[in-house]
């Protein structure tokens, strides 16, 4: 114990940041010389990085507030690490979808429907497009920005009261805080709900904006929860071995983020299977071309690399992580739990890809009249080099909140509670 | 065996305090015993573990019973729309397992409670309507205010005296022999 203090790590946020600001240059700098370029897909590389840890952080956000409205016995131990990190929420839309948002440039290439020249599959424009002009009352430039401005103000301040009230009840041992975030979490759970589901409908679905699915924001949000869940259970994993929630980590604490990740699991495919068993039913052509361009090569009708994308979903995201954790011993033996927490991280990136990707581009030397952006190209090395930037900037903060505050919510009234939760 | 042990279910032994019996059954569980039991008035956490009990077996009728279930369904959806009946249905084929996935669930579902609710009936040796401890005097008191653990005489280890005395040594008050 004296060499390395549980709390040695928070000196590492310096790396952190380092690592987050060289990786997130990289990216930026790709992404503009695309943008220069008439290429899109180095942005899109901003957009999924920004976007994968927005997930994890929404599904931490809400995993604090649903914990203090249900007065989760067990929770206050691993929820300080989630009040600890959902900081860094309102800063990755800060650096990733805000700049992308409201520069012209990126505007245009990311978002068609912004682009009244855009050339759309048929060969019109999107300033002649009937189908933006019904949707118009929403998808217009001005409402857009201020909704992507709403984005940080209603996350930046339900997290900076969760924050704050939960922190001060350290030093001041008042349990009326305790109500208070309560309360606020009753507020701002359907706040977060109405806010998630724009977002995803304005960051993921609009980007091929034709499409429209209801189904979206729930969807958004079990994959919010998974995520969130993954990084928490190799976080406090890590956090066990050498930081401050060693020896007080124990099975049952694993069990309950086990059964989570479990019930998550399944209703992310319920969720991703009804938006698919829908469409595939109605099939109506407004709808089905979203699943048909992640199925088929519109060129030659074979099946294309989405479709081998779409497998991966269902047997490696689903199925594998779903059956695994059905078995007791896999939600408390740590390097077992730790082995599915991995796989669905690697998932969610995946589904991230195949919700984003896919695009149309107009080629009138094909018989549909466009082609479909290949999955496997060298920019999915910049996602993952994006993923790592904004990872890196979540953890500086992160570290650097730890060393300020107590890492362990001493004077939360079920912290005892929480220490020895049984299964 | 001898005569007068079939005739007796076992021996019965109360304790005052939640320590008290938590440590006589880790005592009991550490001699090897298999047939006993342990009452108590609420749940004492951490009791499974100085029982040395094993996890539940009905997990495993609710894996057998969610996958015949889904065996089932498709059976069921793929004899009616596609084999006795074959039937187009809104352009799509006579059978996938797309379709019909809402079945296939249900029908998960529905047999994997069949086997929970009939596995735990199984396990637990139910229904069952009176059991030899309902004739202890004092047995009402393991819901109110006191613990109880039996030793059960179909257990080999048991012999009446000197299971007496072994419930003596653990710190028991009442010792009580119960007849089938």
């Amino acid at each position: 114990m004296s060499s390395s203090s549980p709390h040695a790590l928070t000196a590492h946020w310096k790396k952190f940041l380092a690592l987050g600001v060289v990786a997130l240059a990289v990216v930026w700098y790709f992404a503009c010389v695309g943008v220069a370029h008439h290429e899109n897909r180095q942005a899109l590389s901003v957009l999924v990085g920004s976007l994968f840890w927005i997930s994890v952080l929404i599904g931490m956000l809400m995993l604090t507030m649903i914990t203090r409205v249900f007065d989760a016995g067990w929770a206050p131990l691993i929820r300080r690490n989630w009040e600890l990190l959902i900081v860094a929420l309102p800063v990755v839309i800060l650096l990733g979808v805000v700049p992308l948002a409201f520069s012209t440039g990126f505007r245009h290439a990311l978002w068609d429907w912004t682009d009244a020249a855009h050339v759309l599959p048929g060969g019109h424009t999107v300033g002649h497009d009937p189908i933006l002009q019904a949707k118009s009352w929403f998808l217009n430039e001005k409402f857009f920005l201020i909704r992507v401005g709403l984005y940080v103000l209603v996350f930046g301040v339900l997290v900076t009261l969760l924050r704050r009230w939960s922190f001060a009840q350290d030093t001041d041992r008042t349990a009326g805080h305790t109500h208070r975030l309560h309360a606020v979490s009753a507020v701002g759970i359907p706040l977060s709900a109405v806010t998630l589901t724009m977002l995803a409908f304005d960051c993921l679905m609009a980007l091929s904006y034709h499409w429209f699915s209801t189904m979206y924001g729930v969807w958004f949000f079990a994959l919010s929860i998974r995520l969130a869940l993954a990084v928490t259970v190799i976080l406090t994993y890590k956090l066990s071995n050498g930081g401050w929630l060693d020896g007080l980590l124990n099975q049952a604490h694993r069990h309950v983020l086990g059964c989570l990740m479990l019930a998550f699991t399944v209703f992310w495919a319920y969720i991703s299977f009804s938006q698919y068993f829908l469409i595939y039913t109605a099939n109506i052509p407004e709808e089905t071309f979203w699943y048909n361009i992640r199925e088929i090569d519109a060129a030659t009708g074979e099946k294309s690399q989405w479709w081998s994308v779409s497998m991966y979903l269902i047997f490696g995201f689903f199925l594998l992580p779903f059956l695994t954790l059905l078995f007791y011993r896999t939600k408390i033996v740590a390097g077992r739990l730790l082995t599915v927490a991995w796989i669905i991280l690697v998932g969610g990136i995946v589904d991230l890809w195949f919700n984003a990707l896919p695009r149309q581009v107009y080629d009138k030397s094909t018989p549909e009249g466009f082609v479909v952006t290949p999955f496997l190209t060298s920019s999915l090395f910049l996602d993952l080099v994006s993923i790592i930037g904004f990872g890196g900037i979540v953890f500086a903060l992160f570290l650097r909140g730890a060393a300020k505050q107590e890492t362990i919510p001493v004077h939360d009234p079920r912290i005892l509670e929480s220490i020895n939760y049984h299964e | 065996m001898n005569e007068r042990n079939e005739r007796i279910h076992g021996v019965a032994c109360t304790f005052r305090k939640v320590s008290d019996v938590f440590h006589a059954a880790e005592k009991v569980r550490d001699a090897g015993w298999k047939n006993w039991d342990v009452h108590t008035p609420f749940p004492i956490h951490g009791m499974d573990q100085a029982m040395g009990l094993p996890r539940s077996p009905v997990p495993r009728l609710t894996l057998l019973g969610g996958v015949t279930g889904f065996i089932t369904g498709c059976l069921l959806t793929w004899y009616t729309n596609s084999y006795d009946y074959p039937l187009i249905v809104g352009g799509k084929p006579y059978w996938s397992v797309i379709f019909p996935f809402p079945v296939l669930y249900e029908c998960t579902i529905l047999f994997a409670a069949f086997g929970t609710f009939f596995g735990q009936f199984i396990f637990n040796r139910l229904p069952r309507h009176n059991h030899p401890l309902f004739d202890l005097p004092n047995f009402a008191r393991v819901s109110d205010d006191t613990f109880m653990i039996v030793l059960e005489a179909r257990d080999p280890r048991f012999h009446l005296d000197e299971s007496r005395n072994f419930l003596q040594s653990l710190g028991g008050q009442e010792i009580t022999v119960i007849r089938d």
